[in-house]
């Protein structure tokens, strides 16, 4: 058993484990504590699969940025008192899900069969690394996407400030 | 590469799972975002895996994008969240019923 077996077996373990928690768990702090730990271990999973960029942008975006917002949302949102888990919806979430994982599973496998194969195999990787691949497709092929997730970013960060802004100003003006 | 990317795309459809599971089961808005995070994150391993297994890089660059539009999401669905606290000093999904006739 290599080295990159032990750290996929050990990550995805983690991963799903942290992400039973993040469903079923009663604290909403420790939710957010266990989506932390999910998320370090896909990135982990990301190093294992050789996108190194990938996988250091889902630690800086995803869980520290993002779960920055949702721990400023619960401590300002007071303790939440009813039941974590509905009991009458847990019975039919479970063919849902089954279905769901049946068509994924159909999808996944009969897609990549006949798919095209790109150019950057493991000798390319290896030869100018994944980072250097990675960007040169984005500020070539995919400019235009990228200037306009520029601006998606700008539109979210107007509409949080706007819609989360207290009231309180413009019933004094009024 | 030592592990055949099936296993990936299994854990990936497995945390897909678990996410939807979550929607559904949970009652606080907070952790119904959460578990949309999760699904995210499915897909994203669902793309490496592909990049590796297609030779390509292209994957990647739509897992950038997903990561932009994941921080979006959050912003504004958690000012949402703020909001509908403000208003109706709850955040539970099964009295939160103003549409419904």
């Amino acid at each position: 058993m290599d080295l990159n077996a032990i750290a996929f077996w050990t990550f995805s373990t983690l991963a799903v484990l942290s992400a039973i928690y993040v469903v079923f768990g009663k604290n909403i702090v420790y939710t957010v504590l266990a989506l932390i730990s999910t998320l370090i271990m896909v990135s982990g999973l990301f190093f294992t699969l050789g996108a190194e960029l990938v996988g250091a942008l889902q630690i800086l975006i995803y869980a520290v940025a993002i779960v920055v917002f949702y721990v400023l949302v619960i401590s300002t949102v007071p303790e939440y008192k009813g039941k974590p888990v509905d009991g009458k919806y847990m019975l039919l979430s479970i063919p849902f899900g089954f279905i769901l994982f049946l068509e994924l599973a159909y999808v996944s496998l009969y897609g990549a069969w006949q798919s095209a194969t790109g150019i950057f195999d493991e000798k390319v990787i290896n030869e100018i690394g994944n980072a250097k691949a990675v960007g040169t497709l984005l500020f070539t092929k995919y400019l235009f996407p990228f200037e306009v997730a520029s601006l998606i970013l700008l539109v979210a960060m107007i509409g949080a400030i706007i819609i989360g802004r207290k009231k309180e100003d413009v019933h004094q003006e009024a | 590469m030592s592990i055949p990317y099936e296993y990936y795309i299994v854990l990936s459809g497995l945390l897909m799972v678990l996410g939807l599971i979550g929607i559904i089961v949970r009652k606080n808005i907070i952790t119904i975002l959460i578990s949309t995070e999760l699904m995210l994150n499915s897909v994203n391993i669902a793309f490496v895996a592909f990049d590796m297994k297609l030779h390509d890089v292209a994957g990647q660059i739509f897992v950038f994008f997903i990561l932009t539009i994941a921080a979006a999401e959050a912003a504004i669905g958690l000012g949402l969240i703020m909001a509908i606290y403000r208003l109706k000093k709850d955040v539970d999904v099964e009295k939160l019923t103003e549409l419904k006739l």
